[in-house]
């Protein structure tokens, strides 16, 4: 893959990478030193003690939605086909709309039952050993896969930062090194603390390669006169092809994310029902200064650098910082500040996947399945030792990256979108039979992944959604058909009837 | 023992609205491939659209507001028998 050498990056871009570092480690060991206890609860380690603000909560929301991928991997896509991938701003706020048709009851039941990760509650809602494995298997393989993307994106972020000068293994060496430290210091404390730095170094970074942007390239007016006579139909209101394409995104990203472990995880974390709700109304607007800027920043790419192939658009953002960085010297910083938020903000996704995974072994496979007896501190050694060695596969696998981003990003999201109808729906009705869940996520899973294998995408939307239906069709025509037994129904009543 | 409390996906009225704004954000409504008139450089469609997704967020927030009150917190004191661990095998 061509890249593209950053002339403002080696010294400097390497001072920074490492000033982040050190702050991040600093941030684990002043946590692990303010809570001692830690190690020793679950709810300490993996939820924060159920204490978490409204800022810092907001923050580590910001930080499993918004990658460094959506600084990096959007704007190329924006640069490719125009107008019609607005539908980034929609999508981000679809997240938090589909949140509030479930977050309410499960933040509820969170309290009441002390749940600590999604798969806790679809155990307690089905007691059916063979739901709860399937779903804590979709769930650890799509973190997996989505650790992976995240860790592969380090690398080339480092080595783009630098010129070259730190290789992409080292890069994903170090900074693996570096999450993995501070994250067992300090569990989701140090991860949501982190994430709020991270968070605030790329929002400004975004800002500041917006106003560059449109200062030396001319914002969008320049980019519809070359769009107007070069390409008309990346200025058009998309076709039939291209609204399946948007609606399936929407629907897709809104449930798929929405129904992210780590995300849901973090309504359990929330300090108090307002907290959450206050965390939720800020991140409803966020998408017009996120999503929208870095949009924003591919549709005026398409001035900067017309013509480039699909490969060199890849690094249109490279490009772009770039050119910024040797216009003015605060764009030569700014571009470097941009770059160490955009590889501290993907740490930052990568570290919430992490703990959650390892809360899912920690918890719902070791804590309920190998030794019930254990005591909370060795479930936590037995979740971080089993995220170490995830981690380490992992790195062996990116250690020679895919090319593009964007289609792994669509595999992980079909088949986590397969635990939602056991998630979603379990929360509302007492008539859903286990047996339906487990093989209406069965179903779902294994047509989203054939179609993906296969390439087939009929009437233009995403296998994960074809899927999805017959997924949901199975669990709602098969609960109707045979029922539910009067013990399960009892226990469904008394677990959600409350509400 | 029923609780009172107010949750978004039993009103009618949110999932009304909502089905009204998701159809607003999906670019349905305009032909195919028309940009004109362009409003500093961005075709009128995409300033609808945005207009249609800044709704979405005001629909979060007057859901958030006004139709969710589960009272969550005030019954802090946890279900004895869901602690974690073992506890729950038997519960």
């Amino acid at each position: 893959m061509e890249s593209v050498e950053l002339a403002f990056g080696g010294t400097s871009g390497i001072v920074v990478l490492l000033a982040y570092g050190g702050l991040m480690l600093a941030v684990g060991l002043i946590t692990f030193l303010r809570n001692r206890n830690i190690h020793e609860s679950l709810d300490e380690y993996y939820l924060g003690g159920r204490g978490l603000g409204v800022m810092v909560l907001f923050f580590t929301f910001f930080a499993t939605q918004y990658s460094g991928n959506t600084v990096v991997g959007y704007p190329p896509t924006a640069y490719r086909i125009g107008y019609q991938y607005l539908v980034s701003v929609p999508f981000f706020i679809m997240i938090i709309a589909v949140y509030l048709f479930f977050a309410p009851r499960l933040y509820a039941l969170g309290r009441r039952f002390s749940l600590l990760t999604p798969v806790d509650w679809i155990d307690i809602r089905f007691k059916s050993k063979a739901v709860t494995i399937l779903a804590a298997t979709l769930m650890l393989y799509a973190l997996g896969n989505y650790l992976l993307e995240q860790f592969v994106a380090i690398g080339q972020g480092v080595s783009g930062l630098t010129g070259g000068t730190i290789p992409y293994q080292v890069g994903v060496v170090f900074f693996i090194v570096i999450m993995v430290a501070y994250s067992w210091l300090g569990g989701m404390r140090s991860v949501a603390y982190t994430d709020t730095i991270q968070g605030i170094a790329l929002l400004f970074g975004v800002f500041m390669l917006l106003v560059g942007s449109i200062m030396y390239f001319g914002g969008p007016s320049a980019a519809a006169e070359v769009m107007r006579t070069q390409a008309p139909e990346k200025l058009g209101a998309p076709d039939t092809g291209g609204l399946a394409h948007w609606f399936s995104l929407l629907a897709l990203v809104g449930i798929g994310a929405a129904v992210y472990p780590h995300a849901v995880q973090r309504i359990f974390s929330a300090r108090s029902e307002a907290t959450l709700k206050r965390s939720f109304i800020r991140m409803a607007y966020m998408p017009f200064i996120t999503a929208g800027v870095v949009f924003l920043v591919g549709i005026i790419g398409i001035a900067a650098f017309p013509g480039l192939t699909t490969g060199e658009s890849e690094q249109l953002v490279g490009r772009i910082a770039n050119a910024l960085a040797l216009e003015h010297p605060v764009f030569y910083w700014a571009m470097i500040l941009l770059f160490g938020g955009v590889i501290a903000a993907i740490v930052s996704t990568a570290d919430s996947v992490l703990l959650t995974f390892s809360s899912i072994v920690s918890n719902d496979l070791y804590g309920r399945y190998v030794d019930p007896q254990a005591e909370e501190h060795r479930k936590i050694l037995v979740g971080k030792l089993v995220g170490l060695v995830a981690v380490v596969v992992l790195v062996i696998i990116a250690w020679y990256p895919p090319s593009t981003l964007y289609q792994i990003f669509v595999l992980k999201f079909e088949l986590l979108i397969q635990a939602a109808p056991a998630l979603v729906l379990g929360l509302y009705w007492s008539r859903l039979n286990s047996r339906a869940v487990f093989i209406g996520m069965l179903a779902g899973t294994l047509l989203a992944s054939t179609m993906t294998f296969a390439g087939w995408k009929p009437l233009g939307v995403f296998s994960g959604l074809w899927g999805l239906s017959l997924n949901v069709a199975v669990c709602v025509i098969g609960s109707l058909l045979v029922g539910v037994s009067r013990d399960e129904h009892e226990h469904a009543v008394e677990v959600i009837g409350e509400y | 023992m029923k609780r009172k409390s107010k949750e978004p996906v039993k009103s009618p009225l949110v999932w009304i609205v909502f089905v009204a704004v998701f159809a607003a954000i999906n670019p349905w409504y305009f032909p195919a491939g028309s940009f004109e008139p362009l409003i500093w450089g961005v075709p009128y469609w995409a300033w609808i659209i945005l207009a249609a997704s800044l709704a979405l967020s005001v629909f979060v927030t007057w859901v958030v507001c006004c139709q969710w009150d589960m009272g969550a917190d005030e019954d802090s004191s946890h279900d004895p028998g869901y602690s974690h661990g073992h506890d729950r095998e038997e519960g």
